[in-house]
């Protein structure tokens, strides 16, 4: 219905609204227009001005496409025409910006495990590797020492050279010194972990307290679900009791190197302590079952 | 409640495009029907209310209320309310205010709306009323497209798909097989729901209540005694633009409807059996079980993945097949479902949920602008 008055006090409005900014807070098209409005679709906007006030208002056809977040200008426009042919016009408002990229984006994140050696963590990831096959992909280790017959993870062994190489050309995204049984560097690409990302996969890093820290300044914080690994007991004497009993049960070490892995599993247990904040769960592999369970609620919560 | 109000028992129309009954059609075979089943005499009814949205609009006909009245050999006194599509729920409270002030005794409270005489385009337009005709109107959006701009702005807060959306519409759907006065008694399977055409994105035709006529008719009473008593009937307002509202995605007045509701009834949300919820739009039930506190905001799709609102799940919602598969004859919703739970507590519900006790009936007006809630008790 045509109400002639309103209309005029309408333009008469129009005639004070200074032309703001805003940005689009929701939007729709309108495919089944009121009496009034034609039959062609259009969008219509809820858009929130700098200064906090809300308006309704259809967007135009030129500019960019609506999205939550973008910014738009307000602009006179005919919005329909009259039963009497008489043309109306309002407000529109046009998209000049794209939204925003937000602050806080969901991305794609690495699972960290760390902790001693003797742990278990090669156990636990060869198990969520063998449960969760299609959605899980460990991310190979990139090292200057020669491949062991032992080696039960992905190693990709390099020269020493090549790995100076990797390491200028940025491609290494984290790298230390290992010691568990001779001293070597050790580290992890970016592609690999962007590859794992790519296929739409979670990657799996088994990692030191180092290589963890790097990680994080590397991809952010927040892009790492960190879980600090913990031999059962209940003080750091017991604790390594513990890994020296399962590192002699192995079998594959000597007394001299269980005895090196040893301080660096004391070192580990520290920095749990001391760099608490590069840990999101701290779990106790006491039982294997468990812990995987543990890690599987942490990745996959449940309702 | 001051008084003890008891829901003696209605009657409703079928709800559809019924071409062949004027308005007054409507409302007759309602009261009625409403008169036979309750077993009162007419002239025990010592006043009428009618909830209407656009009887001047659609059917040229104002001055309901004494329309009604000269219905009854006696005409009673008798008042038309309005709040949109809460026009029906704000009928039940108000004969409530009547009977608890003493005014009455015994009331007939109608729902009651007529929408297919007129084309789709005025329709839009006449909806519209609901929202504001300053701030809302001008940009040529339309009621579904409000309801839209909830849906864009949950769907990209909350993440839920296109997929999920579809259950909502599908649970009221497969409800609305066994209601004999439901408009669409027809199972339509989610897939189908993603694929209807769009009203007003993300909204579709299958998330949208349909344009629909019908009736339906309750009476209320304080001196007849029933198995079925109201146990707290609640009434809240909003401003009436979303434009002026903090959240795009929660409706203030439900929350506020439901705590007092709870409050006046003494119960708590969980003893509460079934719900028959205002489900104008797939999008606005998700809102709305969050906003009466039954799940956490952006968390109430699981109920429909769980299949939890059916008859036998934790939380049965809308068995009478809601305002989506039901119909939704905008007065007459709030009294159909005032009627819809005094069914469920006296056992005689098509979809009935076993030994209910306690109902709650949540009509809304505009989006969210005015909210009705009705808790029944029985004690049958």
């Amino acid at each position: 219905m045509d109400r002639i008055p309103s209309l005029h006090r309408r333009i008469k409005e129009l005639e004070k609204i200074s032309f703001r900014r805003g940005r689009i807070l929701s939007f729709t098209t309108v495919r089944h227009p009121p009496a009034g409005f034609g039959t062609e679709p259009y969008p219509v906007a809820l858009i929130e001005h700098e200064d906090g006030q809300r308006v309704i208002a259809q967007l135009t056809r030129e500019g960019l496409t609506a999205a939550i977040g973008a910014e738009v200008i307000p602009r006179l426009r005919r919005i329909r025409t009259m039963a009497n042919g008489l043309h109306v016009n309002d407000l529109k408002y046009e998209v000049v910006t794209a939204a925003p990229v937000p602050l806080i984006t969901m991305r794609a994140y690495v699972l960290a495990l760390t902790g001693p050696a003797g742990v278990g963590k090669t156990t636990i990831t060869r198990t969520l590797l063998s449960l969760f096959s299609p959605v899980v992909e460990q991310v190979p280790m990139y090292t200057t020492r020669r491949p062991r017959k032992s080696d039960l993870e992905p190693h990709v062994c390099v020269s020493e050279t090549e790995f100076e190489t990797m390491v200028a050309r940025g491609e290494i995204v984290t790298h230390t010194v290992l010691t568990d049984h001779l001293r070597y560097r050790a580290g992890y690409r970016k592609k690999d972990i962007e590859a794992i990302w790519k296929q739409h996969k979670l990657p799996i890093v088994t990692t030191d307290i180092r290589l963890l820290e790097g990680l994080s300044k590397a991809l952010g914080r927040e892009a790492i679900l960190s879980c600090g690994l913990l031999p059962p007991g209940s003080s750091h004497r017991r604790m390594l009791s513990a890994l020296l009993h399962r590192l002699r049960s192995r079998g594959s070490d000597s007394e001299q190197q269980i005895l090196e892995q040893l301080k660096t599993a004391e070192a580990h247990l520290k920095a749990f302590d001391t760099h608490p904040h590069l840990f999101d769960h701290l779990l106790v592999n006491d039982e294997l079952d468990s812990c995987v369970e543990s890690i599987k609620e942490i990745v996959v919560p449940q309702n | 409640m001051r008084e003890t109000v008891y829901v003696l028992g209605g009657g409703q129309t079928r709800f559809g495009e019924l071409w062949n009954s004027s308005l007054s059609d409507l409302i007759h075979e309602a009261v009625d029907q409403a008169i036979e089943k309750t077993k009162i005499m007419p002239t025990d009814i010592d006043a009428v209310v009618i909830g209407n949205m656009l009887g001047g609009e659609t059917t040229g006909q104002a001055h309901l209320g004494t329309l009604v009245s000269g219905f009854l050999p006696h005409h009673p006194p008798a008042l038309r309310v309005e709040a949109a599509c809460a026009s029906g729920g704000l009928a039940v409270h108000t004969a409530c205010a009547l009977l608890e002030s003493g005014k009455a005794e015994t009331i007939l409270v109608v729902g009651a709306e007529k929408l297919t005489d007129v084309s789709g385009d005025r329709i839009t337009s006449a909806l519209m009323h609901a929202a504001d005709a300053e701030k809302d109107a001008p940009s040529g959006l339309t009621f579904p497209g409000i309801f839209a701009l909830s849906a864009t702005a949950y769907m990209h807060q909350y993440g839920i798909s296109r997929e999920d959306l579809s259950l909502v519409s599908a649970s009221t759907h497969r409800a609305a097989l066994k209601n004999p006065f439901a408009q669409f008694r027809k199972e339509i399977p989610p897939e189908a729901i993603s694929k209807s055409p769009l009203v007003a994105d993300p909204l579709r035709l299958l998330d949208c209540s349909p344009v629909s006529d019908g009736a339906a008719a309750v009476i209320l009473s304080t001196r007849r005694e029933s198995p079925v008593r109201i146990a707290a009937s609640q009434l809240s307002s909003d401003c009436l633009s979303l434009a002026d509202r903090p959240s795009l995605t929660s409706f203030g007045s439900t929350r506020t409807a439901m705590s007092r509701a709870l409050a006046e009834s003494g119960f708590d949300r969980n003893s509460i059996d079934c719900i028959e919820l205002h489900d104008c739009f797939s999008i606005a039930t998700l809102i709305h079980l969050e906003d009466l506190g039954y799940c956490e905001e952006g968390d109430a799709i699981r109920l429909f993945k769980d299949r939890d609102t059916e008859a036998d799940g934790s939380l049965p919602v809308n068995l009478s097949g809601g305002l989506k598969a039901c119909g939704h004859p905008i007065g007459a919703t709030g009294v159909k479902q005032v009627l819809d739970c005094f069914k469920q507590l006296t056992r005689q519900a098509p979809n009935q949920v076993k030994g209910a006790v306690r109902a709650l009936a949540h009509n809304l007006g505009g989006i969210g602008a005015t909210c009705t809630i009705h808790l029944l008790e029985s004690s049958f």
